[in-house]
């Protein structure tokens, strides 16, 4: 069951996904018509091709498939504005300890193998 | 099956010193039976000894596995009939006692089948020797197995030609006392003596001391009282050694000491006590030193031992007891040590009054408790010891550290500033969940107990939310309505309109379980957001928006600072659990928190 899993990602996890879903936590730096630049908790900055896809808050989840290791193209997205500034170094925390080896059982990860080959 | 090197346990009972020194290595063996016995020193709880009976198939001996070794019985890397070579052993003589302690080893093989039908090795060259041997052992057998069983009377194999038909001079090691064998003869030095304390209730008066003994094998609590006090306070002397039998041995009230003995002595008024000259053979004072920077890791009450150097020595101050109006005089020690943490150490009484030591001496402390007040702080109690620039090796080790680099060091101190449970502050590394405050029966003692949790508001009672209440600043009391006015029978003032305080109660429950709380003022804003005055406002006035208020308070999580204490109400005592501080969640930290939690060792 390759498909249908978002993993929650920054910048620098976005290379060697590509066509992957993605959710990618961001601030939105500059806004327009058909895409936006957003920086990740990383503190890299991505493109988003946003064809109607709206953008409502300053804090979003972008959901989408990975173009390029610095290029997403948007399916949805979600804000997550709250009281005060969102804490990307918390965000990016998480983000990181979810990819790490000891908590496998817990996130559903990519498969390694290539799609073509049989699932195991 | 493996080999075993048959004749080693022979050797190795019957052998003297010179040649158990050569006896050591080499020898394959079979570990018949594995044994947890109680921690002979009274440090902290953690360390556990084991005795093994050893066997090279024709014999067998008893042994004593020294604490390096004890992960091998943790991880199951030695059981019961695993075959092991001895790398190292080492053989300590008491009198004619031998105790043989296996330092190193490593294993051949597990799941063997008992090799061999091996006996207890035959007599050496003194017949009552084996005789105190297996006294000695099958007595600290049945112990073992008589604390658990109770009263079963253990068929003592006939209390041998045993060491009191030699004028008691046999000396049993202190861990072989037990209450079923009266013919012993303990060498032991006094590692310390209490003030002769007297005390009167009810039933009586009268006037106790204790003594703490100290041998090879372990230490034991001595109690004598009344007449007892009189004949042997001053025969006792702290540091030096004495042979001591005749004492009744009981079961220990652990309420009273923190030794990790099961048993204790009763001096009486036929117990004998000698001084004795030759020394030699006890040590003077067995440490199990804990380094400062992982006294977080020990329980609030436990007690430990430590050593340091101490860099401030705090003014004398008293302190006025509350339970019996006295006032004790106190003193705070400042300690650092190699693990560049410092702690805060307090000693009391004559202690406080006396202590001399130089600022910057090496002081080691034996069986000081730990409290968590303010992080973590030591204390002294009556059993603790302190001595001061000991003559041991860590001593010296810290004494050069410090001189060299210690001084210029800044230390990191367990006074966190977070403040400990007492203060009813929210102490996020304290939390408990509900089910564990409700298993741990906190607040069925008559003292007040402090835990911090987080939990969700399942229910407020909605009846009886607020009280009204003497609008005087400080004074709370229920103001009655006499028509008139409200009156507050403290103040004696009446007042046209009280001011409405909360009062409630409210379920919270967390993953565990659930619990009642009792808010008060505070409480209640914190919950609802408005003042008690407005609530009471909105209960009279519209009834659906004063339950629609309810609602929208349950299920929201808070952290709570709870005081659990006794209450008898109409004949009925319960436990309840007061709220004494409330605070809403800050994600952002508690998060915080957590992923700090994630990253540390204990996530690993």
């Amino acid at each position: 069951m390759n498909d249908h899993i978002s993993m929650r990602v920054n910048s620098a996890r976005l290379s060697g996904i590509k066509g992957r879903t993605v959710r990618l936590p961001c601030k939105v730096l500059r806004l327009s018509d058909d895409t936006a630049i957003v920086e990740a908790s990383d503190g890299g900055q991505v493109e988003i091709q946003r064809k109607n896809v709206d953008i409502t808050a300053t804090y979003v989840e972008v959901i989408g498939s990975v173009v390029d290791a610095s290029t997403i193209k948007a399916m949805a997205t979600l804000p997550l504005d709250s009281e005060g500034e969102l804490d990307m170094q918390l965000v990016n925390d998480v983000i990181e300890l979810t990819f790490e080896s000891r908590f496998d059982k817990l996130f559903p990860r990519y498969k390694e193998t290539e799609p073509s080959m049989p699932a195991r | 099956m493996s080999q075993l090197s048959s004749g080693i346990c022979r050797r190795l009972n019957e052998a003297p010193q010179e040649e158990i020194d050569q006896l050591a290595s080499g020898h394959t063996v079979q570990l018949l039976s594995i044994k947890k016995v109680a921690p002979t020193s009274s440090s902290t709880t953690a360390t556990d000894r084991f005795r093994i009976i050893i066997s090279d198939g024709v014999h067998f001996v008893q042994a004593m596995l020294a604490t390096q070794l004890n992960d091998l019985v943790a991880n199951g890397d030695i059981n019961k009939n695993t075959v092991v070579v001895i790398d190292k052993l080492a053989c300590n003589f008491v009198q004619d006692k031998r105790l043989i302690i296996i330092l190193d080893l490593h294993v051949v093989s597990r799941d063997e089948e008992k090799i061999g039908a091996p006996t207890a090795p035959p007599s050496t060259q003194d017949a009552p020797a084996p005789a105190v041997v297996e006294a000695a052992s099958s007595s600290v057998a049945s112990p073992a197995i008589s604390s658990s069983t109770g009263q079963t009377k253990q068929p003592q194999p006939q209390p041998r030609t045993g060491p009191s038909g030699r004028g008691g001079r046999s000396v049993y090691p202190i861990e072989g006392l037990s209450p079923y064998q009266n013919n012993w003869t303990i060498k032991a030095r006094v590692t310390q003596k209490s003030e002769i304390r007297t005390w009167s209730n009810q039933r009586g008066e009268g006037k106790l001391f204790n003594v703490t003994l100290m041998d090879e094998s372990g230490e034991i609590r001595g109690t004598g009282f009344n007449a007892v006090v009189d004949e042997l306070y001053e025969k006792f002397e702290e540091g030096k050694v004495y042979y001591i039998s005749k004492a009744r041995v009981n079961l220990a009230k652990k309420k009273f000491s923190n030794l990790q003995n099961d048993y204790e002595l009763s001096l009486e008024k036929n117990t004998e006590v000698e001084e004795c000259l030759e020394t030699t053979s006890v040590p003077m004072m067995k440490y199990n030193f804990v380094e400062l920077s992982s006294l977080e890791k020990l329980e609030k009450d436990n007690t430990c031992d430590v050593i340091g150097v101490v860099k401030e020595v705090g003014p004398l101050g008293e302190i006025t007891s509350k339970a019996t109006n006295r006032t004790i005089p106190k003193r705070d020690l400042t300690i650092v040590d190699m693990s560049q943490y410092s702690v805060r150490l307090t000693l009391w009484g004559k202690q406080a009054e006396q202590f001399a030591a130089d600022d910057l001496s090496v002081v080691a402390f034996k069986g000081v408790k730990v409290g968590d007040f303010g992080g973590r702080t030591l204390s002294m109690v009556s059993s603790s010891i302190m001595s001061i620039s000991p003559d041991i090796e860590e001593a010296h080790l810290l004494r050069g550290w410090y001189d060299g680099i210690g001084t210029e060091k800044n230390f990191q101190s367990h006074t966190s500033g977070s403040s400990g449970a007492s203060f009813g502050g929210f102490n996020r590394n304290e939390m408990r969940h509900l089910s564990d405050v409700k298993e741990s029966q906190l607040g069925m003692s008559d003292k007040a107990e402090f835990f911090s949790t987080r939990a969700t508001i399942m229910h407020i009672k909605s009846e009886s939310i607020s009280y009204p209440a003497c609008p005087t600043q400080g004074c709370n009391k229920k103001v009655v309505d006499l028509g008139s006015g409200w009156k507050c029978e403290k103040c004696d003032k009446t007042f046209e309109r009280p001011e409405h305080r909360y009062i409630m109660s409210m379920a919270v429950a967390d993953w565990s379980g659930q619990a009642w709380l009792q808010g008060f003022n505070e409480a209640g804003l914190a919950v609802f957001g408005k003042t008690a005055d407005e609530v009471h406002e909105i209960k009279e006035r519209n009834e659906a928006e004063y339950n629609a208020l309810m609602a929208q308070a349950s299920g929201v999580t808070f952290n709570f600072s709870c005081r659990a204490k006794q209450d008898t109400y109409n004949d009925q005592t319960r436990v309840r659990y007061g709220i004494s501080r409330i605070t809403s969640l800050d994600y952002r930290e508690e998060a915080k928190h957590l992923v700090d939690l994630l990253k540390s060792p204990w996530a690993q």
